[in-house]
Protein backbone atom coordinates (compact mmCIF):
# COMPACT_ATOMS: atom_id res chain seq x y z
CA UNK A 1 0.00 0.00 0.00
CA UNK A 2 1.19 3.90 -0.56
CA UNK A 3 0.50 6.55 1.42
CA UNK A 4 1.09 10.00 1.78
CA UNK A 5 1.79 11.67 5.45
CA UNK A 6 1.43 14.44 6.64
CA UNK A 7 3.40 15.06 9.60
CA UNK A 8 3.52 18.12 12.42
CA UNK A 9 7.16 18.89 12.87
CA UNK A 10 8.59 20.85 15.92
CA UNK A 11 11.75 21.59 16.81
CA UNK A 12 10.73 22.10 20.48
CA UNK A 13 7.91 23.59 22.62
CA UNK A 14 8.98 27.15 21.72
CA UNK A 15 9.76 26.58 17.63
CA UNK A 16 7.06 27.61 15.30
CA UNK A 17 5.73 24.05 13.96
CA UNK A 18 5.02 22.84 10.51
CA UNK A 19 3.17 20.29 7.98
CA UNK A 20 5.94 17.85 6.19
CA UNK A 21 4.88 15.88 3.72
CA UNK A 22 6.05 12.47 3.07
CA UNK A 23 5.51 9.57 0.35
CA UNK A 24 5.93 6.21 1.39
CA UNK A 25 5.19 2.90 -0.52
CA UNK A 26 5.35 -0.68 -0.65
CA UNK A 27 3.48 -0.88 3.10
CA UNK A 28 2.07 -4.39 3.88
CA UNK A 29 -1.64 -3.84 4.99
CA UNK A 30 -0.76 -6.29 8.03
CA UNK A 31 2.00 -3.12 9.50
CA UNK A 32 1.27 -1.53 12.79
CA UNK A 33 1.01 2.30 12.30
CA UNK A 34 4.18 2.55 14.48
CA UNK A 35 6.08 -0.05 12.37
CA UNK A 36 4.70 2.44 9.66
CA UNK A 37 6.58 5.49 11.08
CA UNK A 38 9.68 3.27 11.67
CA UNK A 39 9.35 2.59 7.92
CA UNK A 40 9.62 6.31 7.70
CA UNK A 41 12.41 6.84 9.85
CA UNK A 42 14.68 4.28 8.73
CA UNK A 43 14.72 5.89 4.92
CA UNK A 44 14.97 9.73 6.88
CA UNK A 45 17.76 8.76 8.93
CA UNK A 46 19.73 7.05 5.23
CA UNK A 47 18.27 10.37 4.11
CA UNK A 48 20.69 11.91 6.95
CA UNK A 49 17.98 13.82 8.06
CA UNK A 50 16.10 13.92 11.61
CA UNK A 51 13.31 11.22 11.73
CA UNK A 52 10.13 11.80 12.89
CA UNK A 53 9.69 11.56 16.97
CA UNK A 54 6.77 9.69 18.28
CA UNK A 55 6.40 8.35 21.72
CA UNK A 56 5.97 4.58 22.01
CA UNK A 57 7.10 1.84 25.05
CA UNK A 58 4.94 -1.52 25.24
CA UNK A 59 3.48 -1.64 21.48
CA UNK A 60 0.63 -3.90 22.68
CA UNK A 61 -1.96 -1.26 23.84
CA UNK A 62 -1.38 -1.35 28.08
CA UNK A 63 1.66 1.29 28.39
CA UNK A 64 -0.11 4.53 27.34
CA UNK A 65 2.87 6.18 25.62
CA UNK A 66 1.94 6.43 22.07
CA UNK A 67 -0.63 8.87 21.01
CA UNK A 68 -1.05 10.72 17.82
CA UNK A 69 -3.81 12.42 16.31
CA UNK A 70 -4.17 10.73 13.27
CA UNK A 71 -7.18 11.87 10.08
CA UNK A 72 -9.43 13.69 13.17
CA UNK A 73 -9.25 11.14 15.93
CA UNK A 74 -7.06 10.27 18.50
CA UNK A 75 -5.03 6.96 17.96
CA UNK A 76 -6.90 6.76 14.66
CA UNK A 77 -10.06 5.74 13.12
CA UNK A 78 -10.50 3.04 15.23
CA UNK A 79 -12.51 2.01 18.33
CA UNK A 80 -10.87 0.82 21.76
CA UNK A 81 -7.31 0.38 20.47
CA UNK A 82 -4.34 2.95 21.18
CA UNK A 83 -2.07 3.75 18.19
CA UNK A 84 0.12 1.34 18.47
CA UNK A 85 -2.60 -1.61 17.80
CA UNK A 86 -3.70 0.58 14.38
CA UNK A 87 -3.07 -1.58 11.41
CA UNK A 88 -2.61 0.21 8.05
CA UNK A 89 -5.25 -2.21 6.65
CA UNK A 90 -7.78 0.54 8.08
CA UNK A 91 -6.70 2.71 5.68
CA UNK A 92 -7.42 3.53 1.82
CA UNK A 93 -4.65 3.12 -0.61
CA UNK A 94 -3.40 6.05 -2.11
CA UNK A 95 -4.72 7.70 1.18
CA UNK A 96 -3.60 11.13 2.79
CA UNK A 97 -2.90 10.51 6.61
CA UNK A 98 -2.23 13.55 8.62
CA UNK A 99 -0.55 12.90 11.83
CA UNK A 100 -0.96 15.65 14.54
CA UNK A 101 0.39 15.58 18.47
CA UNK A 102 -2.07 16.08 21.25
CA UNK A 103 -2.82 19.84 21.38
CA UNK A 104 -3.94 20.88 24.85
CA UNK A 105 -2.14 24.01 27.08
CA UNK A 106 -0.99 21.25 29.84
CA UNK A 107 0.72 19.44 27.41
CA UNK A 108 3.47 21.30 25.67
CA UNK A 109 5.22 19.75 22.61
CA UNK A 110 8.79 18.51 23.29
CA UNK A 111 9.51 17.35 19.53
CA UNK A 112 7.98 16.70 16.62
CA UNK A 113 4.88 14.09 17.75
CA UNK A 114 5.96 13.89 21.28
CA UNK A 115 4.48 15.84 23.85
CA UNK A 116 4.84 16.01 27.45
CA UNK A 117 2.22 14.44 29.52
CA UNK A 118 3.55 15.55 33.09
CA UNK A 119 0.06 17.43 33.48
CA UNK A 120 -1.43 13.83 33.97
CA UNK A 121 0.96 12.58 36.35
CA UNK A 122 0.82 15.60 38.48
CA UNK A 123 -2.77 15.34 38.87
CA UNK A 124 -2.07 11.92 40.23
CA UNK A 125 0.62 13.19 42.68
CA UNK A 126 -2.30 15.24 44.53
CA UNK A 127 -4.57 12.38 45.53
CA UNK A 128 -4.42 9.25 43.27
CA UNK A 129 -3.85 7.35 45.56
CA UNK A 130 -3.97 5.59 49.01
CA UNK A 131 -1.59 7.18 51.42
CA UNK A 132 -1.56 4.27 54.29
CA UNK A 133 0.26 1.07 53.39
CA UNK A 134 -2.44 -1.44 52.82
CA UNK A 135 -0.20 -4.64 52.63
CA UNK A 136 -0.12 -7.39 50.87
CA UNK A 137 -2.77 -9.08 48.97
CA UNK A 138 -5.55 -9.90 51.65
CA UNK A 139 -7.40 -13.16 51.91
CA UNK A 140 -9.68 -13.19 49.50
CA UNK A 141 -12.45 -12.84 51.87
CA UNK A 142 -10.75 -10.91 54.53
CA UNK A 143 -12.74 -7.53 53.08
CA UNK A 144 -15.79 -8.00 51.27
CA UNK A 145 -16.37 -6.09 48.28
CA UNK A 146 -19.20 -6.59 45.95
CA UNK A 147 -18.42 -7.96 43.03
CA UNK A 148 -20.66 -5.07 40.34
CA UNK A 149 -18.02 -3.15 42.46
CA UNK A 150 -14.83 -5.13 41.95
CA UNK A 151 -15.90 -5.14 38.31
CA UNK A 152 -16.84 -1.02 38.53
CA UNK A 153 -13.39 -0.62 40.07
CA UNK A 154 -11.66 -2.71 37.53
CA UNK A 155 -13.01 -1.02 34.79
CA UNK A 156 -12.27 2.67 35.96
CA UNK A 157 -8.94 1.18 36.92
CA UNK A 158 -8.35 -0.10 32.97
CA UNK A 159 -7.24 3.59 32.36
CA UNK A 160 -3.85 4.03 30.86
CA UNK A 161 -3.35 7.54 31.02
CA UNK A 162 -2.65 7.92 27.25
CA UNK A 163 -4.56 11.45 27.07
CA UNK A 164 -6.32 10.40 24.24
CA UNK A 165 -9.51 12.29 25.98
CA UNK A 166 -7.79 15.52 26.21
CA UNK A 167 -6.70 15.01 22.99
CA UNK A 168 -10.23 14.16 21.47
CA UNK A 169 -12.19 16.74 24.17
CA UNK A 170 -12.99 20.14 22.43
CA UNK A 171 -12.68 22.21 25.34
CA UNK A 172 -8.96 19.79 26.13
CA UNK A 173 -11.01 19.10 29.36
CA UNK A 174 -9.52 15.90 31.48
CA UNK A 175 -12.87 15.12 33.27
CA UNK A 176 -12.68 11.22 31.99
CA UNK A 177 -9.04 11.00 32.90
CA UNK A 178 -9.27 12.52 36.51
CA UNK A 179 -13.11 10.72 36.85
CA UNK A 180 -11.47 7.39 36.33
CA UNK A 181 -8.54 7.57 38.72
CA UNK A 182 -11.35 9.17 41.26
CA UNK A 183 -14.06 6.49 40.84
CA UNK A 184 -11.10 3.89 40.89
CA UNK A 185 -10.39 4.83 44.12
CA UNK A 186 -13.66 5.13 45.87
CA UNK A 187 -15.12 2.07 45.15
CA UNK A 188 -13.05 0.18 46.91
CA UNK A 189 -12.91 0.09 50.88
CA UNK A 190 -9.53 1.06 50.52
CA UNK A 191 -9.60 4.08 49.06
CA UNK A 192 -13.37 5.49 50.58
CA UNK A 193 -11.98 7.16 53.74
CA UNK A 194 -10.17 10.01 51.60
CA UNK A 195 -12.52 10.17 48.72
CA UNK A 196 -13.94 13.46 49.56
CA UNK A 197 -10.52 14.87 50.36
CA UNK A 198 -9.14 13.33 46.76
CA UNK A 199 -11.71 14.51 44.58
CA UNK A 200 -11.62 18.21 45.65
CA UNK A 201 -7.47 18.10 45.33
CA UNK A 202 -7.78 16.28 41.90
CA UNK A 203 -10.02 18.93 40.60
CA UNK A 204 -8.53 21.93 41.71
CA UNK A 205 -5.26 20.50 40.46
CA UNK A 206 -6.64 19.73 37.02
CA UNK A 207 -7.67 23.24 36.77
CA UNK A 208 -4.59 24.65 37.87
CA UNK A 209 -2.97 23.09 35.05
CA UNK A 210 -5.40 24.88 32.49
CA UNK A 211 -7.80 21.87 31.39
CA UNK A 212 -10.67 23.01 29.65
CA UNK A 213 -14.37 22.73 31.13
CA UNK A 214 -16.48 19.53 30.48
CA UNK A 215 -19.35 20.20 27.87
CA UNK A 216 -20.51 16.57 27.80
CA UNK A 217 -19.84 16.13 24.78
CA UNK A 218 -18.56 12.49 25.51
CA UNK A 219 -15.95 12.64 23.00
CA UNK A 220 -13.81 11.38 25.45
CA UNK A 221 -15.97 8.21 25.87
CA UNK A 222 -15.94 7.49 21.70
CA UNK A 223 -12.07 7.71 21.21
CA UNK A 224 -11.17 6.22 24.54
CA UNK A 225 -9.00 3.25 23.92
CA UNK A 226 -10.05 1.52 27.38
CA UNK A 227 -13.45 2.63 26.91
CA UNK A 228 -13.88 4.24 29.87
CA UNK A 229 -17.45 5.50 30.27
CA UNK A 230 -18.25 8.81 31.23
CA UNK A 231 -20.74 7.66 33.84
CA UNK A 232 -17.00 7.54 36.27
CA UNK A 233 -17.90 11.71 35.46
CA UNK A 234 -21.23 11.88 36.89
CA UNK A 235 -19.94 9.71 39.61
CA UNK A 236 -17.24 12.16 39.90
CA UNK A 237 -19.95 15.17 39.92
CA UNK A 238 -21.57 13.54 42.77
CA UNK A 239 -18.76 13.06 44.77
CA UNK A 240 -17.15 16.84 44.14
CA UNK A 241 -21.07 17.75 44.94
CA UNK A 242 -20.76 15.85 48.24
CA UNK A 243 -17.70 16.61 49.38
CA UNK A 244 -18.02 20.24 49.33
CA UNK A 245 -21.95 19.99 50.86
CA UNK A 246 -21.94 16.87 53.29
CA UNK A 247 -18.49 17.27 54.28
CA UNK A 248 -16.18 19.44 56.60
CA UNK A 249 -12.98 18.33 54.91
CA UNK A 250 -12.68 20.99 52.50
CA UNK A 251 -9.34 22.28 50.63
CA UNK B 1 -6.41 29.34 32.89
CA UNK B 2 -9.62 30.43 36.00
CA UNK B 3 -11.61 33.20 35.02
CA UNK B 4 -12.88 33.07 38.13
CA UNK B 5 -12.23 31.39 41.79
CA UNK B 6 -13.96 28.47 41.31
CA UNK B 7 -14.00 24.81 40.73
CA UNK B 8 -14.56 24.24 36.96
CA UNK B 9 -17.50 21.40 38.31
CA UNK B 10 -19.05 24.19 40.72
CA UNK B 11 -19.29 26.55 37.84
CA UNK B 12 -20.89 23.38 35.98
CA UNK B 13 -23.41 23.13 38.42
CA UNK B 14 -24.10 26.88 38.48
CA UNK B 15 -24.25 27.06 34.67
CA UNK B 16 -26.79 23.84 34.63
CA UNK B 17 -28.93 25.11 37.70
CA UNK B 18 -29.79 28.25 36.38
CA UNK B 19 -30.10 26.38 33.20
CA UNK B 20 -32.83 23.92 35.48
CA UNK B 21 -34.71 27.13 36.04
CA UNK B 22 -34.98 28.34 32.70
CA UNK B 23 -36.29 25.12 31.47
CA UNK B 24 -39.06 25.02 34.54
CA UNK B 25 -40.29 28.64 33.29
CA UNK B 26 -40.63 27.59 29.43
CA UNK B 27 -43.38 25.57 29.63
CA UNK B 28 -45.08 28.36 31.66
CA UNK B 29 -44.58 30.90 29.33
CA UNK B 30 -45.84 28.26 25.94
CA UNK B 31 -48.82 27.68 28.02
CA UNK B 32 -49.52 31.50 28.09
CA UNK B 33 -48.60 31.86 24.39
CA UNK B 34 -50.76 29.05 23.65
CA UNK B 35 -53.77 30.92 24.66
CA UNK B 36 -52.93 33.22 21.67
CA UNK B 37 -54.79 29.50 18.94
CA UNK B 38 -58.48 30.02 21.28
CA UNK B 39 -59.98 32.19 18.84
CA UNK B 40 -61.55 34.56 21.66
CA UNK B 41 -59.95 38.12 20.49
CA UNK B 42 -57.13 37.51 23.40
CA UNK B 43 -59.83 37.42 26.31
CA UNK B 44 -57.54 33.97 28.04
CA UNK B 45 -54.36 35.67 26.77
CA UNK B 46 -55.17 38.86 28.28
CA UNK B 47 -55.90 37.50 31.24
CA UNK B 48 -52.82 35.71 31.69
CA UNK B 49 -50.80 38.11 30.95
CA UNK B 50 -52.63 40.39 33.82
CA UNK B 51 -51.70 37.68 36.02
CA UNK B 52 -47.96 37.87 35.22
CA UNK B 53 -48.28 41.31 35.01
CA UNK B 54 -49.92 41.75 38.67
CA UNK B 55 -49.22 38.63 41.07
CA UNK B 56 -46.67 39.02 43.88
CA UNK B 57 -45.23 35.81 43.73
CA UNK B 58 -44.51 35.72 39.95
CA UNK B 59 -43.03 39.41 40.50
CA UNK B 60 -40.89 37.30 43.04
CA UNK B 61 -39.78 34.76 40.48
CA UNK B 62 -39.56 37.88 37.60
CA UNK B 63 -36.21 38.80 39.18
CA UNK B 64 -35.23 34.91 40.04
CA UNK B 65 -35.81 34.76 35.93
CA UNK B 66 -33.69 37.71 35.41
CA UNK B 67 -30.99 36.61 37.38
CA UNK B 68 -31.06 32.91 35.98
CA UNK B 69 -30.98 34.20 32.58
CA UNK B 70 -27.79 36.71 33.21
CA UNK B 71 -25.78 34.10 35.46
CA UNK B 72 -26.48 31.40 32.69
CA UNK B 73 -25.01 33.58 30.10
CA UNK B 74 -21.94 35.06 32.05
CA UNK B 75 -20.58 31.70 33.27
CA UNK B 76 -21.71 29.98 29.85
CA UNK B 77 -19.23 32.90 28.44
CA UNK B 78 -16.50 32.50 31.23
CA UNK B 79 -16.37 28.57 30.51
CA UNK B 80 -16.48 28.92 26.50
CA UNK B 81 -13.53 31.83 26.94
CA UNK B 82 -11.47 29.09 29.69
CA UNK B 83 -12.35 26.10 27.07
CA UNK B 84 -10.59 28.10 23.98
CA UNK B 85 -8.00 29.20 26.46
CA UNK B 86 -7.37 24.72 27.25
CA UNK B 87 -5.98 24.46 23.54
CA UNK B 88 -3.79 27.46 21.69
CA UNK B 89 -2.62 25.53 19.09
CA UNK B 90 -5.73 24.20 17.67
CA UNK B 91 -5.68 20.64 15.29
CA UNK B 92 -5.59 21.32 11.31
CA UNK B 93 -7.89 18.68 10.50
CA UNK B 94 -11.45 19.17 12.04
CA UNK B 95 -12.14 16.26 15.08
CA UNK B 96 -14.20 13.08 13.67
CA UNK B 97 -15.23 12.25 16.43
CA UNK B 98 -19.14 10.84 16.46
CA UNK B 99 -20.46 12.89 18.79
CA UNK B 100 -23.89 14.71 19.28
CA UNK B 101 -24.58 18.08 17.46
CA UNK B 102 -26.19 19.70 20.42
CA UNK B 103 -23.50 19.24 22.82
CA UNK B 104 -20.91 20.92 20.08
CA UNK B 105 -22.73 24.32 19.36
CA UNK B 106 -24.02 25.47 22.74
CA UNK B 107 -22.39 28.65 22.95
CA UNK B 108 -23.69 29.26 19.14
CA UNK B 109 -27.29 28.20 19.82
CA UNK B 110 -26.97 30.14 23.13
CA UNK B 111 -26.00 33.12 20.91
CA UNK B 112 -28.83 32.90 18.70
CA UNK B 113 -31.28 32.53 21.07
CA UNK B 114 -29.70 35.47 23.64
CA UNK B 115 -29.92 37.94 20.61
CA UNK B 116 -33.46 36.49 20.20
CA UNK B 117 -33.93 37.37 23.83
CA UNK B 118 -32.76 41.20 23.12
CA UNK B 119 -35.00 41.41 20.07
CA UNK B 120 -38.25 39.78 22.43
CA UNK B 121 -37.36 41.85 25.21
CA UNK B 122 -37.48 45.57 23.20
CA UNK B 123 -40.81 44.16 21.58
CA UNK B 124 -42.22 43.33 24.60
CA UNK B 125 -40.67 43.07 28.24
CA UNK B 126 -39.31 46.68 27.71
CA UNK B 127 -43.08 47.98 27.01
CA UNK B 128 -43.82 46.20 30.73
CA UNK B 129 -40.98 48.20 32.28
CA UNK B 130 -41.98 51.25 30.63
CA UNK B 131 -38.89 51.68 28.64
CA UNK B 132 -40.33 52.10 25.11
CA UNK B 133 -44.08 52.94 24.29
CA UNK B 134 -46.39 49.97 23.26
CA UNK B 135 -49.58 49.34 22.65
CA UNK B 136 -52.29 49.35 25.60
CA UNK B 137 -55.24 47.76 27.51
CA UNK B 138 -57.53 48.93 30.12
CA UNK B 139 -60.08 47.62 31.81
CA UNK B 140 -63.87 49.91 31.18
CA UNK B 141 -64.65 49.29 34.77
CA UNK B 142 -61.37 50.81 36.50
CA UNK B 143 -61.71 53.59 33.86
CA UNK B 144 -65.74 54.39 34.78
CA UNK B 145 -64.79 54.20 38.09
CA UNK B 146 -61.81 57.01 37.72
CA UNK B 147 -64.13 59.01 35.54
CA UNK B 148 -66.87 59.28 38.63
CA UNK B 149 -64.14 60.07 40.90
CA UNK B 150 -63.31 62.95 39.07
CA UNK B 151 -66.93 63.55 38.39
CA UNK B 152 -67.41 64.04 42.20
CA UNK B 153 -64.33 65.90 42.67
CA UNK B 154 -65.77 68.13 39.62
CA UNK B 155 -69.64 68.50 41.74
CA UNK B 156 -67.61 69.43 44.99
CA UNK B 157 -65.24 72.33 42.67
CA UNK B 158 -62.51 70.62 43.26
CA UNK B 159 -61.10 71.18 40.08
CA UNK B 160 -59.25 74.04 38.27
CA UNK B 161 -60.12 74.97 35.00
CA UNK B 162 -57.28 72.66 33.06
CA UNK B 163 -58.67 69.26 34.82
CA UNK B 164 -62.48 70.73 34.08
CA UNK B 165 -61.56 70.64 29.86
CA UNK B 166 -59.62 67.48 30.59
CA UNK B 167 -62.27 65.36 31.78
CA UNK B 168 -64.84 67.23 29.05
CA UNK B 169 -62.27 65.90 26.61
CA UNK B 170 -62.58 62.71 27.77
CA UNK B 171 -65.92 62.41 28.47
CA UNK B 172 -66.49 63.50 24.64
CA UNK B 173 -63.77 60.86 23.40
CA UNK B 174 -65.50 57.76 25.40
CA UNK B 175 -68.74 58.26 24.30
CA UNK B 176 -67.41 58.02 20.59
CA UNK B 177 -65.20 55.09 21.44
CA UNK B 178 -65.28 52.83 18.34
CA UNK B 179 -65.94 49.47 18.32
CA UNK B 180 -62.40 48.63 17.42
CA UNK B 181 -60.85 49.63 20.58
CA UNK B 182 -63.28 47.17 22.48
CA UNK B 183 -62.50 43.38 22.91
CA UNK B 184 -65.18 40.90 22.19
CA UNK B 185 -66.66 41.06 25.54
CA UNK B 186 -66.99 44.57 25.66
CA UNK B 187 -65.24 44.80 29.12
CA UNK B 188 -61.67 46.53 27.78
CA UNK B 189 -60.18 49.08 25.85
CA UNK B 190 -57.57 47.68 23.61
CA UNK B 191 -55.31 48.35 21.39
CA UNK B 192 -54.50 52.18 22.48
CA UNK B 193 -51.26 54.19 22.14
CA UNK B 194 -50.04 56.45 25.45
CA UNK B 195 -51.87 59.47 24.04
CA UNK B 196 -55.17 57.47 23.77
CA UNK B 197 -54.49 56.14 27.41
CA UNK B 198 -54.80 59.73 28.47
CA UNK B 199 -57.04 60.52 26.10
CA UNK B 200 -59.74 57.71 26.59
CA UNK B 201 -58.64 57.05 30.62
CA UNK B 202 -57.34 61.00 31.74
CA UNK B 203 -53.94 62.08 32.43
CA UNK B 204 -53.45 60.30 36.24
CA UNK B 205 -55.20 56.80 35.19
CA UNK B 206 -52.69 54.36 36.05
CA UNK B 207 -54.14 51.61 35.80
CA UNK B 208 -53.72 50.57 32.42
CA UNK B 209 -51.17 47.58 30.90
CA UNK B 210 -49.37 46.82 28.09
CA UNK B 211 -51.73 45.19 25.68
CA UNK B 212 -49.79 42.20 24.37
CA UNK B 213 -52.46 40.24 22.31
CA UNK B 214 -52.33 43.02 20.22
CA UNK B 215 -48.85 43.82 20.00
CA UNK B 216 -48.04 40.19 19.39
CA UNK B 217 -50.96 39.75 16.63
CA UNK B 218 -49.00 42.72 14.51
CA UNK B 219 -45.34 41.20 15.28
CA UNK B 220 -46.73 38.07 13.72
CA UNK B 221 -48.40 39.49 11.10
CA UNK B 222 -45.10 40.29 9.74
CA UNK B 223 -44.01 37.18 7.67
CA UNK B 224 -40.28 38.42 8.31
CA UNK B 225 -40.49 38.16 12.21
CA UNK B 226 -42.55 34.78 11.98
CA UNK B 227 -39.77 32.58 10.29
CA UNK B 228 -37.44 34.77 12.22
CA UNK B 229 -39.13 33.46 14.88
CA UNK B 230 -39.78 29.65 13.56
CA UNK B 231 -35.84 29.39 12.93
CA UNK B 232 -35.07 30.37 16.73
CA UNK B 233 -36.93 28.29 18.07
CA UNK B 234 -35.86 25.22 15.50
CA UNK B 235 -31.90 26.61 16.69
CA UNK B 236 -33.40 26.28 20.76
CA UNK B 237 -34.61 22.79 19.81
CA UNK B 238 -31.12 22.06 19.18
CA UNK B 239 -29.73 23.47 22.52
CA UNK B 240 -32.63 22.30 24.29
CA UNK B 241 -31.72 18.73 22.99
CA UNK B 242 -28.32 18.71 25.05
CA UNK B 243 -30.12 20.83 27.94
CA UNK B 244 -31.72 18.11 30.34
CA UNK B 245 -29.20 15.58 29.46
CA UNK B 246 -26.59 17.54 30.42
CA UNK B 247 -27.90 19.04 33.71
CA UNK B 248 -28.41 15.39 34.68
CA UNK B 249 -24.75 13.93 34.08
CA UNK B 250 -23.55 17.18 35.49
CA UNK B 251 -25.49 16.92 38.80
CA UNK B 252 -24.34 13.10 38.95
CA UNK B 253 -27.62 11.46 37.76
CA UNK B 254 -25.89 8.94 35.04
CA UNK B 255 -27.27 5.10 36.16
CA UNK B 256 -28.49 2.65 33.51
CA UNK B 257 -31.91 1.99 35.89
CA UNK B 258 -32.89 5.61 34.91
CA UNK B 259 -30.64 6.76 32.05
CA UNK B 260 -33.65 5.73 29.64
CA UNK B 261 -36.13 7.94 31.46
CA UNK B 262 -33.94 10.26 31.24
CA UNK B 263 -33.43 10.59 27.38
CA UNK B 264 -36.90 10.14 26.93
CA UNK B 265 -37.81 13.29 29.04
CA UNK B 266 -35.48 15.33 27.34
CA UNK B 267 -35.78 13.94 23.68
CA UNK B 268 -39.69 14.97 24.38
CA UNK B 269 -38.75 18.23 26.34
CA UNK B 270 -36.25 19.86 23.34
CA UNK B 271 -38.84 18.44 20.62
CA UNK B 272 -42.39 19.24 22.40
CA UNK B 273 -41.70 23.02 23.59
CA UNK B 274 -40.07 24.65 20.16
CA UNK B 275 -43.00 22.86 18.37
CA UNK B 276 -45.56 24.64 20.62
CA UNK B 277 -44.09 27.70 19.89
CA UNK B 278 -43.25 27.55 16.45
CA UNK B 279 -46.97 25.86 16.30
CA UNK B 280 -48.60 29.87 16.59
CA UNK B 281 -46.86 31.57 14.13
CA UNK B 282 -47.80 28.96 11.47
CA UNK B 283 -51.19 28.88 13.03
CA UNK B 284 -51.48 33.06 12.41
CA UNK B 285 -49.74 32.42 9.11
CA UNK B 286 -51.09 29.57 7.51
CA UNK B 287 -54.23 28.19 9.40
CA UNK B 288 -56.68 31.14 10.59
Amino acid sequence: MDFTLKIWRQENANAKGRFETYKINDISPDCSFLEMLDILNESLVNKLSHPVCFDNDCREGICGMCGLYINGHPHGPDQAITTCQLHMRKFKDKETIVIEPWRAKPFPIIRDLVVDRTALDKIIQEGGYVSVTTGGIPDGNAIPIPKYKADQAMDSASCIGCGACVAACKNASAMLFVSAKVTQLSLLPQGKPESSIRVQKMVAKMDELGFGNCTNTYACEAECPKEIKCSNIAKMNREFLFAKVCTEENI
Amino acid sequence: MKLIQFASITKKMALAAFGLFLLLFLPVHLGINLCLLREDGGEWYRNASHFMGTNYIVKVFEIVLMASVLLHIIIAILLTIENFLARPVKYKVKSKTKTKTGSKYMIITGVVIACFLVLHFINFYFVKLDLIEGKYTAEIEKIDKHFQQKALKLQKGELNEKEQAQLMAQYQAISQVSQEKMDMSQKNLVNLSKEEVKLYCGEDFEEYEPDFYVMSQDLFSNRLYSIIYIFVFVILGLHLSHAIKSIAQTFGLNHNKYNYAIELVANSYAILIPIGFALIPIWIMYIK
